[in-house]
């Protein structure tokens, strides 16, 4: 066989088999293409979700004729110049490799203009130029790709059906409007609006457009920066949860990418809050200097590498876990039927006139300057007005959801010193299963067993983690047989193994042996506990014995806590809240259900309609 | 098939037999009891596939009538409900008949069972073993045997071969040794008129204690065969067959000190009592340590200290202490399970030093052997 270099066209097909996998990559790359173009508004039009045409319009700087001609090129860009670029990339792209393979499997029609003067059309079929005149001078670029896959049937065939490729496309949207909060999109399908994001900069906002206004509502704004990281994002409170981690939405440098790191992180933040199987809501966006992260590792640039990983994860897994410890994670009582006051509530707020506000719920103020560090969510909302006077500068004003969160921002503040789960006084034991308690803030329900099982887990995981130093000998020593990651982790970390009272000896090639092991092990899992310890090493570079005990310690907890059905006296109620009121985590028993429910005074005046 | 059977007989086979009957199996007809009539009398097989126990009621018996109006023939039935079927029969015997569809009727007095059973050609054939390689004990002698090595084996799979009790014939010698690698229990006893030459095999501890539960204690001989990865237990009218542990045994024999520096006599009650109340606080908090203190004018203390509980001391007198004075930490779960199974009125224990294994043994008996391994602080 001879061998001969492939024509451009028969490349940019190959590499369209990469870049362009289905409708909704055409969408991410043109829009990358337009956000890099420093576009403040993108329109996307798409019919039959992108399989017969895709619009996208934006109004960035544009192109001249002769860079729109040499864009369709392949590894054409204006976005890297040389190898060291390649390294600090601050744009989406940088490959060069979009517009060729977007290029040579559609009928694709480009106008550009940089505004100055007059504009450029271009219309490319299969990659080859077919026309090419003037267009009007409006700033910005306009692509439209339409018969995608009109040539490679192979692919086209592989097409799912209408709702799946939009589906794809809507995700894609929705996180690229999660990453660039700034941008206005508007996105049409068949001629419909499908979602439309304000383009104010407020990631709350655009969170409340993609997963809904009570999501939004439930959301905790969340800041951490380090000398490598700025980190910034929102976090949903452990009461609403997903089952899949498709709603972990991580950016880097505005990128969204999906890395397994920081969703572990992120998990690991929630610890003990969410229920197995469960995972939580989360946006994070996440600033590092470019050197700091390689884009540079698959075309379509979901995946990423970072220099500094294990340094990040910490930072996140803090951060969150640093902002459950400072909120109140009591979920709400909310009443079912629609409230027309937060209509109001929004009205007055947009006009910015606190005052009045204030006034017209003078019951809520009372209530709550009673007991002010307590109040539900409800009433702060209608109380911000008497804080916004200090507070407007710096908060967004624009709605009920903005000042949701500038609530959670001030409590975060306030809470250093004030404990987390107020004072409650028992009135009585329901079922003999949960406690009836009320303070000045309201009603609470307490789950009893779940209350106890919380307040002995954290004794009992202090106290697990507080092992004897005793080894048991062994009469046949265990050997292990480990990789050659795995024993170059073990070799460097012997000392703090030999801390916990692992000895291992090296027996040959990546073959250790261990003669005693800790005489905490359970009986007939020293193996297993030994191989989990490995494995903290190589994740953590550290052993936790206070994390491997922490199931046993959840077991132990649970069998000795209560049980429902079980009569308390007004005395042992009392006991048991005080002793959930000084645990670290009041809110979730050590399986991550619920211990407590709230209903604030208003919502039970609500429900009675004492209040409308 | 059809027989009359006197009902205790057939309860007593019935509870035997179950013994190797597992509800949940791989092969559905094993959670069934297999029973075959013919002119000797009735068979009743049981088995989980690592153990298979066979029961024989032989017709007559030193002229006891046992069976009678025997028509061959055999069935598998559902071993869930049969044992409470029998034992709360009214009379004192019961009717057993099945018909070619497998529809088997019980009869005892005016009860009558009409139950679904399954065709005996479908119950796994069990291999035929030829006793070529076997030897004779006394059953007896066999419990004790198993008694005072099987607690020792581990319960964890991940070492599988240290889940079973590793006998060996040398010499004319047969010895039991069983080892989780925390503590050992080994014993020999001699062995007269053995055929073969030397064999090394491993039993699982759980069949080796299945057997001992149906084994009597009347000294009636136990013929042991060992055949193609499996073992056979046969006595007059029992067949208990099991499988065997692939894989070598660790060699345990230079694991054992031949030295000591501290030699005990103790009497076992005593020492079992003193540990046992010892150990009372020592349950959770400290994984059952307990501390041995060596003291002057022939004392021990035993002493055990849990730091959120209490703590808790008694001394306790030694008939003989010889050599070097010391101090030494282990588990007395294991001690227990040692003391408890020497059935000797003194016991001797042998130590060499407070970080290596110690050796408790009979006053009188070198052939019981109990090593247990120390606790050590690090």
């Amino acid at each position: 066989m001879e061998v001969f270099q492939m024509p451009d066209a028969l490349a940019n097909k190959i590499a369209a088999g990469e870049v362009v996998e289905r409708p909704a990559s055409v969408v991410k790359e043109l829009i990358e293409n337009s956000i890099d173009a420093n576009s403040s508004w993108i329109r996307v039009e798409a019919v039959e979700a992108g399989l017969q045409s895709i619009k996208v319009i934006d109004n960035g700087n544009g192109m001249s004729e002769t860079d729109a001609e040499k864009a369709f090129l392949r590894h054409a860009t204006s976005k890297i110049k040389d190898e060291t670029d390649l390294f600090r990339v601050n744009t989406l792209g940088f490959r060069g490799e979009a517009l060729a393979s977007i290029a040579a499997v559609s009928r694709l029609t480009v106008k550009t203009s940089q505004g100055d003067s007059a504009g450029t059309f271009l219309s490319i079929e299969g990659g080859v130029i077919t026309d090419r005149t003037k267009s009007d001078a409006r700033k910005g670029t306009e692509i439209v790709v339409d018969d995608l896959f009109f040539n490679t049937p192979a692919r086209l065939k592989y097409m799912k059906t209408i709702h799946t490729e939009l589906g794809h496309i809507t995700d894609l949207l929705n996180r690229l409007a999660l990453s660039h909060p700034s941008i206005r999109f508007e996105v049409v399908h068949n001629g419909k609006p499908l979602f439309n994001t304000a383009g104010t900069g407020d990631l709350l906002q655009v969170i409340s457009q993609v997963y809904g206004m009570s999501v939004a509502r439930k959301m905790i704004p969340v800041k951490h920066e380090t000398l490598d990281f700025s980190i910034e994002g929102y976090i949903a409170k452990p009461e609403v949860t997903r089952a899949s981690r498709n709603y972990i939405s991580t950016m880097v440098n505005g990128r969204y990418i999906k890395s397994m790191q920081l969703s572990q992180a992120i998990i690991r933040g929630y610890h003990t809050l969410l229920t197995v199987g469960r995972s939580p809501i989360v946006v994070l966006s996440i600033d590092m200097d470019p050197v700091l992260v390689d884009v540079n590792v698959h075309p379509t640039k979901l995946e990423v590498r970072f220099s500094k990983d294990k340094a990040l994860a910490a930072a996140i897994e803090d951060m969150i876990h640093g902002a459950f410890r400072s909120t109140s994670l009591i979920p709400e009582m909310e009443p079912k039927q629609p409230a027309p006051e937060k209509q109001t509530v929004q009205n007055t707020l947009t006009f910015d006139e606190p005052e009045r506000e204030t006034r017209s719920w003078p019951v809520e103020q009372h209530v709550s300057e009673f007991k002010p560090e307590f109040r539900s969510s409800m009433t702060e909302q209608n109380l911000t007005g008497s804080y916004s006077e200090k507070t407007t500068d710096d908060l967004p004003d624009i709605d009920s959801i903005g000042t949701t969160a500038s609530d959670t921002y001030r409590s975060m503040e306030e809470s250093d010193d004030a404990p987390r789960v107020p004072v409650m006084y028992p009135i009585g034991q329901l079922h003999g299963t949960y406690i009836l308690a009320q303070n000045e803030a309201g009603f609470y329900m307490i789950d009893q067993h779940a209350a106890q099982e919380r307040i002995k887990f954290e004794r009992f995981r202090r106290k697990l983690g507080h092992t004897t130093n005793e080894v048991q000998e062994l009469l046949i020593p265990l050997t292990f047989d480990f990789s050659k990651q795995e024993s170059i982790f073990i070799d460097h970390h012997m000392e703090d193994l030999a801390n916990v009272g692992l000895f291992f000896e090296p027996f040959g090639n990546q073959t250790y042996i261990i003669r005693s092991h800790p005489n905490w092990f359970p009986n007939g899992y020293e193996e297993e506990v030994i191989r989990e310890m490995i494995n903290q090493i190589v994740q953590d570079e550290k052993v936790d014995v206070q994390a491997i005990r922490e199931d046993a310690a959840a077991l132990m907890s649970c069998k000795r806590s209560i049980k429902a059905n079980h009569h308390l006296n007004q005395e042992d109620m009392f006991k048991l809240l005080e002793g959930l009121r000084n645990t670290a985590d009041p809110f979730t028993c050590p399986h991550g259900r619920p211990i407590m429910i709230h209903f604030s005074s208003y919502e039970l005046e609500k429900m009675f309609k004492r209040v409308m | 098939m059809k027989f009359i059977v006197q009902r205790q007989q057939l309860i007593s086979s019935v509870q035997d037999v179950m013994k190797a009957i597992s509800s949940r199996t791989a092969i559905p007809i094993l959670t069934g009891m297999k029973i075959e009539a013919n002119a000797n009398g009735i068979i009743l097989t049981g088995s989980d596939s690592d153990i298979t126990i066979e029961s024989f009621i032989p017709a007559e018996e030193d002229g006891m009538i046992n069976v009678e109006q025997i028509e061959e023939g055999s069935v598998v039935l559902q071993a869930r409900y049969f044992p409470d079927i029998v034992r709360k029969l009214p009379d004192n015997t019961v009717e057993i008949e099945s018909d070619e569809n497998f529809n088997i009727t019980i009869k005892s007095g005016k009860a009558q069972f009409n139950l679904n059973g399954q065709d005996a050609n479908e119950y796994p054939h069990l291999p035929n073993l030829q006793a070529e390689n076997s030897f004779d004990i006394q059953s007896d002698l066999l419990k004790d045997l198993i008694k005072q090595t099987g607690f020792a084996v581990s319960a964890m799979e991940t070492r599988p071969i240290l889940t079973g009790v590793n006998i060996t014939i040398e010499n004319e010698t047969l010895h039991f040794t069983a080892t989780d690698s925390h503590r050992l229990a080994s014993r020999r006893v001699p062995l007269e008129g053995v055929t073969s030459d030397s064999s090394n095999i491993v039993v699982p501890g759980k069949s080796l204690n299945e057997l001992n539960k149906i084994l009597d204690d009347t000294g009636e001989k136990v013929e042991i065969s060992v055949m193609n990865n499996q073992i056979l237990f046969r006595t007059k009218y029992l067949h208990f067959l099991s499988r065997l542990l692939d894989g070598n045994y660790p060699e345990t024999s230079r694991l054992i000190p031949d030295q000591s520096q501290t030699v005990l006599h103790v009497r076992t009650k005593e020492l079992i009592n003193t540990i046992d109340r010892a150990s009372l606080l020592a349950k959770e908090e400290r994984n059952n340590v307990v501390k041995l203190t060596t003291k002057d004018n022939q004392l021990l203390q035993i002493t055990s200290n849990s730091p959120e509980v209490g703590q808790v001391a008694e001394e306790i007198s030694v008939q003989s202490l010889e050599g070097e004075n010391l101090k030494i930490s282990f588990s007395s779960k294991y001690m227990l399970d040692a003391l408890k199974v020497i059935e000797n009125d003194e016991v001797i224990i042998k130590f060499t030093g407070a970080m290596r294994p110690f050796v408790i043994q009979p006053a009188d008996d070198d052939a019981i052997l109990q090593l247990i391994l120390p606790v050590r602080t690090y």
